[in-house]
C-alpha cells in the first residue's frame, strides 16, 4: 500500500494509518515506551540536572554547579571508602559466583533423574536472595550465636567469631551471600554448555586429549560467550547491591560494609542531600559503563563466537 | 514522608519527631495551629503551657505533643538485685561507672556505654550549655567529656565490645543488649519502656539518664515523644484539628492508645487513666513524674544536619573504640566534622 506512489497525495485516514506497516509495531511497544519515558528516562534526566544543584526534598533546588562533583572527589573521604568497599565486593563476588556458577553447571550437564530437581534447588537461592527476609536470615546465621559458629563448633573448631562484627570478615558474609546466588548465572551456563557440539568432544576423545585438556581446549573457549554475558549482567548486579548491606549490616562495622548505593540513600534520604545523592548515582553511572564499555572493547581477543 | 511532601502529597494529618518540626515549618509545609487554639477547637485548658511552646516557632504553634517523655535508662531489676547494688535515680557518670564496675564483680553481667548525642546532650545541659550551640561554635567540651567516658568505659572489662553492638544494635528494639541479657542496662526514651520490658521478657526498672559529672544545672528534660501537625497542602484543616483535638483531650481515646505515644499531655486525661495501667504502663508514669518534678526546659529542636552529624559521631566513636584514635583525637576530628555539616546544612 505505501509503495503506491501517485500523483495526487491521498490523504491518509486514521485506519489507513493504523494498518500501514510498522505502526501496528510501535502501538504494541508503546504501554512500553511510556513507562520507559515516564519511569526510566525522564527520572534520568532529572536526577542529572539535580546532581548540580542542593536540593533537600523539602524545598526548591538550588544549583550549584559542580560542587557537588567537587566534593564528592576531594572532600569526601567516605566516599572513596564506599568506592573501594564497592569495589572489593565486586572483585569478590563476581568471580567466585560465575566459578560457582560453572562448576554446579558442569555437574549438572548430564541429565539424570534428578538433576531438574538439582536446577530448581540451585536456582531458588537466587530468586529469594536478595528480599529482606533473607537477609535478616543472613543475619542471624553469622551472628556469635548463630548457626554458623554451632555448626563449626560440632565440628569441634572453637569459634565464637563475630563475623559481622570484625571488619575484616563484615564483608565475606556478604559476599558469600552474594556467591550462595549462583543459580542465575549457573543456569545460563548450563544452556551454554548444552549447545556445545558433541562431536567436538569426540574428536578430542579420539585424539588422546583427557578431561582437563578437554575442558580448556574447548568448554572454556566455546562457553566463552556464555561467561561475557554473565560477566556484565553480574558486574552491573554487583555494583547495585543495595539490601545486604542495608538490612543486615547498615554498613558496620566502621562503614567496612557500606555499598556505594547505600551511602547514596544516605545522603539523599537520611541527610537530605538529594542533589549530591544524584552526583553519586550518575558516577555510578560512568563507571559501570566506562567497565561495561572495555569488556566489550576486548571482546575480540578472547571471546570466541563460533563462525 | 519526605518524599511525600516533594511531591505535595502529604496527608491532613502528620506525626513527627521534634527534631523536624523546624525543617518543615521552614518550608511552609505545616498548618499554624493556633487559630484553632484560639476559637477552641483544639482544646488546650488542661495542657501544661510548656507543653504548647515544646511545638511553637516564633510564637506560633505548628505541632502539639502527644505525650511525654525523657531520656532513661532501664536494668534488669534481676541483676542489679543480686549483685546488692541500690541505683539511684539519678546518678552521675562516675557513679554510673563504679556502679557497673560492682555489678559486673557481682554478676558478671556486662555493661553498654557508647557514647551516642543523647549523652553529650545531657552532658552538655549539665553545665547549662547545648551541644548543638557547642557544635556549631566548634567548641568541644560536652564532646570531650563524653569521649573521654567512652575510653574509660572502654577499656575496662565490663563494657560491651564493639564488636557485638555491630550485631546487636541498640537502635533497634529487637536487637538490643538488654534484650538477651547481654547487658543489664540500655539507653532509650521513656515511651520506648514498654515495649523494651514485652520484648525482654523480664522485669525492668527505670531510672534517669545518668548526668555529667559535677552537675551545675539539671540535665533532665521532658520531651514532646511525637507531635501532630496539620499540613499546609490539607484541604480538610477543620476536621484535622477536630481529630487532634478528640485525639489529645479524650479520655475513651487515651484508654484505647494506653500511654503508647507517651504519656498523655493532658494533665486530667494522664489522672484518669493511671489506674487502668498495667504495672508496666505505672513504672513509665511514675517516672514521668518524677521527671516532671525537677525537669529544665529541652533544647532547641535538633537543627538540619543532625542525621549527619549522628553518623559522624558513631564513626569517630568506633575509631575510638577499635583504637583507630586517643579520645582527644576522635573528639577534636568528630568537632571539626560536625561544625562543618552543620554550616553545610545551614545554608
Amino acid at each position: 500500500m505505501s509503495s503506491k506512489t501517485s500523483v495526487l497525495r491521498k490523504k491518509k485516514t486514521f485506519v489507513q494509518i493504523l494498518h500501514t506497516p510498522g505502526v501496528a509495531g510501535y502501538i504494541f511497544i508503546l504501554p512500553f515506551i511510556i513507562g520507559f519515558v515516564a519511569f526510566l528516562a525522564l527520572p534520568m534526566i532529572l536526577s542529572f540536572g539535580f546532581s548540580f544543584t542542593r536540593y533537600n526534598i523539602l524545598e526548591s533546588p538550588v544549583f550549584v554547579g559542580l560542587e557537588n562533583y567537587k566534593t564528592m572527589f576531594f572532600e569526601d573521604a567516605k566516599f572513596w571508602k564506599v568506592f573501594g568497599v564497592t569495589m572489593y565486593y565486586v572483585v569478590f563476588s563476581v568471580p567466585l559466583r560465575l566459578i560457582m556458577a560453572l562448576l554446579v553447571a558442569l555437574l549438572l550437564v548430564r541429565s539424570t533423574k534428578l538433576s531438574g530437581f538439582y536446577r530448581a534447588v540451585y536456582y531458588l537461592p537466587s530468586i529469594i536472595g536478595s528480599s529482606v527476609a533473607v537477609a535478616i536470615l543472613w543475619k542471624r546465621m553469622f551472628a556469635s550465636d548463630g548457626v554458623i559458629n554451632a555448626l563449626l563448633q560440632a565440628m569441634k573448631i572453637p569459634c565464637e567469631i563475630a563475623w559481622l562484627g570484625r571488619t575484616d570478615t563484615a564483608i565475606w558474609t556478604l559476599i558469600i551471600l552474594a556467591v550462595w546466588q549462583f543459580g542465575s548465572s549457573m543456569l545460563i551456563f548450563l544452556s551454554g554448555l548444552k549447545q556445545i557440539p558433541v562431536s567436538l568432544y569426540e574428536a578430542a576423545t579420539v585424539d588422546g586429549a583427557n578431561g582437563i585438556q578437554r575442558f580448556f581446549k574447548i568448554t572454556l573457549p566455546m562457553l566463552t560467550p556464555t561467561i561475557f554475558f554473565n560477566l556484565i549482567n553480574q558486574l552491573i548486579n554487583g555494583f547495585m547491591a543495595f539490601t545486604q548491606s542495608y538490612i543486615i549490616t547498615q554498613g558496620k562495622p566502621r562503614d567496612s560494609t557500606l555499598f556505594y548505593t547505600v551511602y547514596m540513600y544516605q545522603n539523599s534520604f537520611t541527610y537530605s542531600k538529594l542533589g549530591y545523592g544524584c552526583a553519586m548515582a550518575w558516577f555510578m553511572v560512568f563507571v559501570v559503563g566506562f567497565l561495561t564499555f572495555i569488556l566489550f572493547k576486548t571482546q575480540n581477543k578472547w571471546v570466541y563466537y563460533e563462525s | 514522608m519526605s518524599a511525600m511532601a516533594a511531591g505535595g502529597n502529604l496527608p491532613d494529618i502528620i506525626q513527627q519527631d521534634y527534631s523536624y518540626i523546624k525543617q518543615y515549618q521552614k518550608s511552609g509545609q505545616l498548618a499554624d495551629l493556633t487559630p484553632f487554639m484560639e476559637s477552641g477547637i483544639i482544646d488546650t485548658s488542661k495542657i501544661p503551657e510548656s507543653i504548647i511552646e515544646s511545638g511553637s516557632i516564633d510564637g506560633k504553634c505548628y505541632a502539639l505533643s502527644l505525650g511525654s517523655n525523657a531520656p532513661m535508662m532501664s536494668y534488669d531489676k534481676a541483676v542489679v538485685e543480686e549483685a546488692g547494688v541500690t541505683l539511684p535515680m539519678q546518678m552521675s557518670m562516675d557513679e554510673f561507672f563504679d556502679i557497673s564496675q560492682q555489678i559486673y564483680e557481682k554478676t558478671g553481667a556486662k555493661t553498654l556505654f557508647d557514647g551516642g548525642l543523647g549523652m553529650m546532650q545531657i552532658m552538655a545541659r549539665a553545665k547549662g550549655s547545648h551541644l548543638f550551640d557547642q557544635l556549631r561554635a566548634g567548641e568541644d567540651t560536652a564532646v570531650k567529656e563524653c569521649y573521654d567516658m567512652v575510653d574509660r568505659f572502654n577499656r575496662s572489662d565490663f563494657c560491651i565490645s564493639p564488636e557485638i553492638l555491630a550485631e546487636k544494635n541498640p537502635d533497634l528494639v529487637e536487637t538490643k543488649p538488654i534484650i538477651d541479657g547481654t547487658s543489664w542496662n540500655d539507653f532509650a526514651f521513656s515511651n520506648q519502656f514498654i515495649t523494651i520490658s514485652s520484648t525482654a521478657g523480664r522485669e525492668l526498672g527505670i531510672v534517669m539518664n545518668p548526668t555529667g559529672n559535677d552537675a551545675t544545672e539539671q540535665s533532665m528534660y521532658l520531651k514532646p515523644s511525637m507531635f501532630f501537625s496539620i499540613a499546609e497542602t490539607s484541604l480538610n484543616k477543620e476536621e484535622a484539628a477536630k481529630f487532634i483535638d478528640w485525639f489529645t483531650n479524650s479520655v475513651e481515646c487515651n484508654e484505647i492508645l494506653m500511654a503508647e505515644r507517651g504519656i498523655p499531655i493532658n494533665t486530667d486525661v494522664a489522672e484518669a487513666l493511671k489506674p487502668n495501667m498495667d504495672e508496666v504502663s505505672q513504672i513509665v508514669f511514675d517516672f514521668i513524674a518524677e521527671v516532671s518534678k525537677i525537669a529544665t526546659p529541652i533544647d532547641e529542636p535538633d537543627p538540619a544536619g543532625k542525621g549527619e552529624v549522628e553518623a559522624l559521631n558513631k564513626t569517630c566513636v568506633e575509631d575510638l573504640r577499635y583504637g583507630d584514635a586517643t579520645a582527644d583525637e576522635a573528639a577534636a576530628s568528630f568537632v571539626e566534622g560536625a561544625a562543618n555539616i552543620l554550616a553545610e546544612a545551614a545554608k
